[in-house]
């Protein structure tokens, strides 16, 4: 009697396509060598944590299915995969045992890279509005880069003063 | 001679009950004899379970939501679930 299992794992947010690669080869191996049957390996995508783990703000999630007869021990060999091997890969991962019979639908949050972005720019670019953008962009980046007025007497003046009656005299020019 | 018997019931809590029974009748699971609903409770669906929580991402009572024991327990347990995997927050400090 086959049993269905799913194991929904949280990996770094570095992780490649070479270590996902991995993740799923040890994964099938596992399943393989106990005579059950690998279903499906997704990649979720990047997602933004609801609490930095490990002090990472974003991971990715891989979900995967299979099939193993009763009494066998992928479980275990699974586990041990996700705690020793890939323990450097993978942050968080749970297993739970699905309905036997079903259909294997299921829903998901949206990821960064699907969900639609908040930003002014791209807001702007959708609604066609770009004078409106370039104006204040110019604006702005003037604001930040203009370089401070100083009159070149006051210069030549703090030389000859001493070092107190110098800084005075800078802040009374700024004002 | 027979005693009179008085009830002690409150005036403040008679007026409560009376308002609720009056506006608002009694609350539905929403899940009971509804398989599609019944299948949205998975630790997964993380936006349908933040649908259950309050805005500090408490879990929500029955009492508000409506729901019975059962499918309470078995939200609660998705809920819980989802938060060990960092799906939804334990709790939101700012918002």
């Amino acid at each position: 009697m086959l049993h269905r299992y799913e194991a929904l794992m949280l990996a770094v947010p570095e992780v490649t396509q070479d270590e996902a690669r991995s993740i799923e080869a040890a994964i099938e191996k596992a399943v393989k060598d106990n005579k059950g049957g690998f279903i499906s390996f997704e990649r979720w995508g990047k997602f933004r944590l609801a609490y930095p783990v490990q002090k990472n703000e974003y991971g990715v999630y891989f979900l995967t299915r299979f099939e193993a007869p009763e009494g066998s021990n992928v479980l275990d060999e699974v586990r041990l995969l996700f705690s020793i091997k890939l323990h450097n890969i993978v942050m968080r991962s749970v297993l739970n045992r699905l309905a036997d019979e079903g259909s294997l639908e299921y829903q998901r949050p949206k990821s960064v890279e699907e969900s639609p972005t908040r930003d002014v720019k791209t807001f702007l670019k959708e609604n066609k509005m770009e004078g409106l953008l370039s104006s204040v962009d110019r604006k702005e980046a003037g604001r930040d880069f203009e370089p401070r007025r100083k009159p070149a007497h006051v210069e030549g003046e703090a030389m000859e003063l001493d070092e107190d009656l110098g800084f005075d005299e800078d802040t009374e020019d700024e004002e | 001679m027979t005693k009179k018997i008085k009830l002690k019931i409150s005036a403040r809590l008679a007026k409560k009950k009376m308002r609720r029974s009056k506006f608002t009748g009694k609350k539905h699971c929403r899940f009971c004899g509804n398989e599609d609903h019944i299948r949205e409770i998975d630790f997964k669906n993380a936006t349908f379970l933040r649908s259950f929580m309050t805005e500090r991402s408490k879990i929500l009572p029955s009492r508000i939501s409506g729901n019975c024991a059962q499918h309470q327990r078995g939200l609660a347990r998705a809920i819980r679930e989802a938060r060990t995997m960092a799906l939804l927050p334990y709790v939101t400090q700012y918002f």
